[in-house]
């Protein structure tokens, strides 16, 4: 995939401050022999912000589901690497959710927060000129909570997982009213991994007695089938670069006869950010 | 590309199609609120087994019984008395529901049996001037026994208070220990306080967890000791004072204190409740605590229902006329060899 397709909100020239501020400083530092030179392959930062609903189970707290809001945010880097001539790229993604649900009778509340961090790398394949698809996997680890504010001697808890993902996308470049405008789809499925998932009735005084070594299971598609998938549209206004996108979390696991499961859709607005890294060369 | 959007076009609604249900698909209705009960307990409840060797009752068979007590058009009321009867057949202090009625509750434990205490005959004893540590209430008889009352495992006591208390009471002959009355708390005050009267390590009993739904899927025992506190430890006889009322905490607290050699349990056999509790919740929205780690003595044996005491003792009313407690005399007389 060439760059230039990768980023073609840089191509349409209505945001790249960055890469002018770049041909202007070559062009004063020529005169004292020096040059600007890029360094490495433009980069983007993304970050945004989410809203949207929710749907929460957690047998070892109750056999109920809750619904209700999400918020979240996600901040996304990513960048080509030297790799492979350049068809390599790398992404990390943090993602932060907090949650309040409520059960169908309205009688408690959830309150629930998780972290998640992954870092993953893509091969690129551009079947057409304007199609970028690309495949690879990520690692990534995750820690939250959910909280009961009803249940006596279990009143929460506490996830920790870390897991290995396939993961693939596609990016499709066009114009509109001379607009450049970049619609992305990613899907990401974990394979294989650790989670943390007390056994069926064990209660906090067993767990602290005991620790927590059995309790780590593996996690793999037979048991803890998620997936995360996330669609976007990048276009311009003026020299900003906005997202818009849906994001659809799906997590599950079923361990130790205790089932979870935390189901979201939400829709993401925020800002994306190109820069290049250059170095001055004599 | 055709293969491509296909697979990812199938892959995607086999993954929808995939997504797990709850536990529960019982509606909010009478028969389907008594449907979930009945499941939860069931598949967690850690007493199953032995409560219907012990209590004569199949669960199987209650579920019939209190179907045929519901109709569709029962009030929240008349539907909540009647799940309350069915958990009451349980006979267990831990199980209760939980609504904005009422607490439906089973309490057959103490109710049934003489309550074996007089507080404000307690309170004579105690005097104005005794000390207060935390949850504990001391003071010194005249005869030099010291006279400690816990009402409460639920009231914190730190290694402050019980070393501050251990040396105000060191001169003393013997400890009365009072918990009657206390119906539990805290298993980590029952451990700090139990871990002052050994200078071993001791075993007292064993625990587990259900596993799975099954009714006799457990863990592996778990053996619990009790090791002697690092602090000032007391080396004199003690006498337990107990009744009905010692509960889930305190019971534990008694089946630990029998496993010490300077230990005299005295009273009434304790309320049991030995099974640590959880808490779920049914389609209506009412919240159902019960039983689900259960917890055994050092020698395997439930304690679920009570503990005998070594030296039976009861409150003599006529006695208490007087202006006296039977039962703290008695633990006098054993303490002061009379």
């Amino acid at each position: 995939m060439s760059n230039s397709k990768w980023f073609a909100s840089l191509e349409g020239g209505r945001c790249g401050l960055l890469l002018s501020l770049l041909f202007l400083s070559a062009s004063l530092l020529a005169q004292t022999e020096y040059e600007v030179v890029p360094d490495r392959a433009p980069s983007s930062r993304a970050f945004l912000l989410g809203i949207g609903r929710t749907n929460q189970l957690d047998t070892y707290l109750s056999p109920m589901e809750y619904t209700g809001l999400q918020v979240s945010f996600l901040l996304q880097g990513e960048r080509m690497t030297r790799l492979a001539h350049r068809h390599i790229s790398f992404q990390s993604t943090f993602h932060g959710v907090f949650t309040s649900t409520e059960n169908p009778a309205a009688t408690a509340k959830y309150w629930g927060g998780r972290l998640a961090y992954d870092a993953g790398w893509h091969y690129h394949y551009s079947p057409l000129k304007n199609l970028d698809l690309k495949g690879g996997a990520m690692i990534g680890a995750d820690v939250g909570f959910l909280y009961n504010d009803r249940n006596g001697n279990n009143p929460a808890q506490g996830q920790f997982s870390i897991d290995l993902s396939l993961s693939a996308g596609a990016g499709y470049s066009w114009s509109l009213w001379k607009l450049p405008m970049q619609a992305s789809y990613q899907a990401d499925l974990p394979m294989l991994g650790m989670m943390f998932r007390p056994e069926f009735g064990e209660s906090y005084y067993e767990i602290s007695q005991r620790g927590v070594g059995h309790d780590l299971v593996c996690a793999h598609p037979g048991n803890a089938l998620s997936l995360r998938q996330f669609l976007t549209l990048d276009f311009c206004l003026r020299r900003v670069t906005l997202r818009i996108g849906y994001l659809c979390d799906i997590r599950q696991s079923n361990a130790h006869s205790l089932k979870y499961h935390d189901i979201s859709h939400s829709f993401m607005f925020g800002i994306v950010r190109h820069f290049q890294l250059t170095r001055i060369r004599k | 590309m055709k293969k491509l959007s296909a697979f990812l076009i199938i892959f995607i609604s086999a993954f929808l199609t995939s997504c797990q249900q709850g536990d529960f698909s019982y509606d909010d209705t009478p028969q389907g609120n008594l449907d979930a009960l009945w499941t939860l307990i069931d598949e967690r409840y850690c007493f199953l087994s032995y409560k219907e060797k012990e209590l004569g009752f199949s669960w199987a068979d209650l579920r019939a019984k209190y179907s045929a007590k519901l109709n569709p058009k029962m009030s929240r009321v008349q539907l909540f008395e009647v799940l309350c009867q069915m958990l009451s057949e349980l006979k267990d202090g831990h199980v209760n529901i939980s609504t904005s009625l009422d607490l439906g509750r089973n309490w057959s434990w103490k109710e049934d049996y003489p309550e074996n205490l007089d507080t404000e005959l307690r309170q004579r004893y105690l005097g104005t001037d005794y000390h207060i540590g935390s949850g504990l209430k001391y003071t010194i008889l005249p005869d030099n026994i010291a006279y400690v009352v816990y009402e409460s495992f639920s009231d914190a006591i730190g290694e402050g208070n019980l070393s501050d208390m251990m040396s105000f009471l060191q001169l003393c002959n013997g400890m009365i220990l009072d918990i009657r009355g206390n119906g539990g708390g805290e298993l980590t005050n029952a451990e700090r306080l139990s871990r002052r009267f050994t200078n071993e390590k001791v075993l007292v009993g064993y625990m587990s967890y259900k596993t799975g739904k099954g009714h006799d899927d457990f863990s592996e025992p778990r053996a619990e000791y009790v090791e002697p506190s690092e602090h000032i430890r007391w080396q004199k006889p003690v006498v337990l004072l107990v009744n009905r009322s010692c509960y889930s905490a305190a019971n534990t607290f008694v089946r630990n204190m029998k496993e010490m050699p300077l230990v005299t349990v005295m009273g009434d056999q304790t309320g049991g409740g030995s099974g640590l509790p959880f808490s779920s919740e049914l389609p209506i929205g009412w919240s159902v605590r019960f039983s689900a780690s259960p917890s055994y003595d050092a020698r395997m044996q439930h304690v679920e229902f009570g503990i005998e005491p070594d030296v039976k003792a009861s409150l003599d009313e006529s006695l208490a006329a007087s202006g006296k407690d039977s039962m703290i005399e008695a633990a006098r007389k054993l303490l002061t060899g009379q």
